[in-house]
């Protein structure tokens, strides 16, 4: 029971997990840097059509109107899963390489599904850049929209969230104490705005099985704990919320592009 | 004149002085003839003696004839099968020098009771004859069939104490005190469950009859294995050594103590299960009695995380008897605030006198409810997106 429950017996987990001080590991690179890849593909998809004129043309050709937008996101969509599922096997075929240590069935689904949770958040930012490539006239416009909310989102909420729940729940003299509760939940939940957020906690729970619970663990929930691991399921239905969340997110991105480039005035 | 009566009178002085000394010395000669001479005798020449028995007696001379002569020995009335000699420096002899003086001259008579040797009182004359005169000395020899012609068997501690799961070991002996060789056959009467097992001392191997040669003994170690279960108490095994002509038997006694033991399980043996969150989950424990004697009011506790509950079918088992198994149910019920994974819950049964633990390793699962809520909120999403479609779509 012991062997297979140490989280050292994962050694494959850890090459997408395990980071230096000058290089990201393989999962913060996906949180950090994936999403550039969504926005690159989507901010100037529409905009730029209108911009070069081909817009009109092609909404000229015997096709229904919706098939140029739905490709744009597929075309994208299918570019990230690409990349994603690329690089991840990339990655493994060299760790198997160097480590000479073949993966469990265990660690193979667990990358899996790590690599599904990568190409799902890389296409909600992707939803999000044709949104704004749609909204905005100038393919400039979106992408700097684009990118002050990644930035926004992936660097500055947790500063935002902390400052939040720390002006409304003051950690500072008796009353700390008890606030200490609400702030934390608070933060979290402002963290979970982000989707750099969502996706770091789900991929560190879906890689690394010995993370038993999102959230606020308290005292009474680790006594009588044992050190353990979890098993896939488990680690999956963690994380579920997450994967449904940004799921959610990429289909109302798309969908609020769709309906904004349906209602559009393109032969003007 | 009167000189000659004068000498005269001393001559009759001296004739009757020397008379007197004559006489005097006669009488002291047939006061030494009387006292002294030659005679054979023995210290003990009453004796009781066993079948197949060898004894010495040691024959002493004395000679006070003031001369040394050869004594011819001999030994009449002498039983059938019998056999007796003389025996003088470890050899046999027919006959003694006895020399004169204080001292004794010695020589031995050997005499052989035969194996069959019948009970009763036998008398051999030996006779010692020579120059010197002869001397005659009744031996009687009683021999007693009563203490040896029966055989034994004997067991050194007997009665022995141990608890439950003790294998005793008895040595006993069985002496052959007939004339024959015997072939001793065992049996024992254990109570069921019990196993004797009869091996010659000193060895491993089993048997169930031993030859003892006549008039000797054979040890043996007798292993009595009380069953598993055996209850506390006394328990006699009647064993009994049976020859052709001889029956011998024995009682060998154990009492066997109290022990008390408890064993908490489940009836698989598996000490794990899986619960959710706040669900009240049932498990079947077993409570066994595993030692020999019945336990009277077992309580059944447990010790589990905080706000964790495990309550009990039955709080407690009025009485168990010794081997009996207890089945009951255990409902525990993780805190709400359990996390995945694993968790430890120790469920104890305990009575005055002993107790068992069983460690539980609980496997608190995430509810799979909210798994499929996830899945309905995609699918409600897949038909917000076709409602977008049919509405907007297609122009």
């Amino acid at each position: 029971m012991a062997s297979e429950g140490t989280g050292s017996s994962f050694v494959f987990l850890q090459l997408f997990t395990t980071g230096s001080g000058s290089i990201y590991s393989f999962a913060t690179f996906i949180a950090f840097l994936g999403p550039l890849a969504g926005i690159i593909l989507g901010f100037d998809a529409v905009s730029n059509e209108r911009t070069l004129g081909t817009l009109n043309r092609l909404a000229s050709q015997p096709i229904y109107r919706d098939a140029i937008i739905n490709a744009k996101f597929l075309a994208g969509a299918t570019v990230i899963v690409l990349i994603v599922f690329t690089l991840g096997i990339y990655v493994s075929a060299v760790g198997l390489m160097m480590i000479g240590v073949p993966p469990g069935v265990e660690e193979v689904l667990r990358i899996a599904a790590f690599l599904v949770l990568s190409a799902v958040y890389i296409a909600v930012w992707l939803a999000f850049a044709l949104l704004f490539s749609v909204l905005c006239r100038h393919a400039a416009t979106a992408a700097l929209a684009c990118i002050t909310i990644w930035l926004f989102l992936s660097l500055f909420m947790s500063l935002f969230a902390s400052g939040i729940a720390g002006a409304l729940f003051p950690l500072d003299g008796i009353e700390g104490v008890s606030n200490l509760m609400s702030n934390y939940q608070l933060e979290l939940a402002l963290n979970r705005i982000s989707p750099y957020y969502l996706f770091s906690e789900a991929a560190s729970t879906i890689l690394n099985p010995s993370v038993r619970s999102i959230g606020i663990v308290t005292m009474s929930s680790i006594q009588g704990a044992v050190v353990g691991t979890l098993p896939f399921t488990q680690s999956l239905l963690l994380v579920w919320p997450h994967l449904v969340v940004m799921a959610a997110l990429a289909a109302a991105g798309f969908a609020a592009a769709y309906i904004r480039f349906m209602r559009q005035e393109i032969r003007a | 004149m009167i000189g000659y009566r004068i000498r005269r009178a001393r001559r009759l002085v001296c004739r009757l002085l020397v008379l007197a000394t004559v006489l005097s010395m006669l009488f002291s000669l047939s006061a030494g003839a009387s006292a002294g001479g030659f005679e054979m005798g023995t210290s003990y020449p009453g004796q009781v003696m066993r079948p197949g028995d060898e004894l010495d007696f040691t024959l002493e001379f004395y000679n006070t004839l003031g001369y040394g002569f050869t004594a011819a020995l001999t030994a009449s009335d002498i039983p059938s099968g019998w056999t007796g000699r003389f025996e003088g420096n470890g050899s046999e002899i027919s006959s003694v020098y006895v020399h004169s003086g204080e001292e004794a001259s010695t020589a031995t008579f050997h005499v052989e009771v035969p194996d069959d040797a019948a009970q009763g009182t036998y008398t051999i004359n030996l006779r010692a004859a020579g120059q010197g005169g002869s001397s005659s000395l009744a031996l009687t020899l009683e021999v007693n069939e009563e203490a040896s012609g029966s055989s034994a068997l004997t067991t050194e501690y007997a009665e022995q104490q141990g608890s439950a799961g003790t294998a005793f070991t008895f040595s006993s002996t069985i002496q052959n005190n007939s004339a024959d060789s015997q072939t001793y056959s065992f049996s024992s009467n254990p109570p069921a469950g019990w196993m004797v097992a009869i091996a010659p001392s000193g060895e491993s191997t089993q048997v169930s009859s031993v030859t003892v040669e006549a008039h000797s003994t054979q040890g043996l170690d007798i292993t009595v294995t009380p069953p598993e279960n055996v209850e506390a108490g006394t328990y006699t095994i009647p064993l009994s050594v049976v020859s052709a002509s001889e029956s011998l038997s024995e009682e060998l006694s154990v009492e066997i103590t109290g022990s008390y033991a408890l064993q908490l399980s489940t009836p698989s043996g598996l000490l794990s299960f899986d619960a959710n969150a706040n669900k009240q989950t049932a498990v079947t424990i077993s409570v066994t009695n595993t030692g020999n004697v019945d336990l009277q009011n077992i309580n059944l506790s447990s010790s589990a995380p905080d706000s964790w509950t495990v309550e009990f079918s039955e709080s407690s088992i009025s009485v168990l008897e010794a081997g009996a198994t207890q089945e009951l149910t255990a409902y525990v019920t993780p805190s709400d605030e359990a996390i995945s994974g694993d968790y430890v819950v120790t469920m104890t049964a305990s009575s005055d006198e002993t107790s068992s633990a069983a460690e539980f390793r609980v496997s608190v699962k995430t509810e799979t409810i909210w798994g499929i809520v996830g899945i309905l909120l995609l699918v409600g999403v897949g038909a917000c997106l076709w409602y977008v479609f049919r509405t907007y779509g297609r122009r």
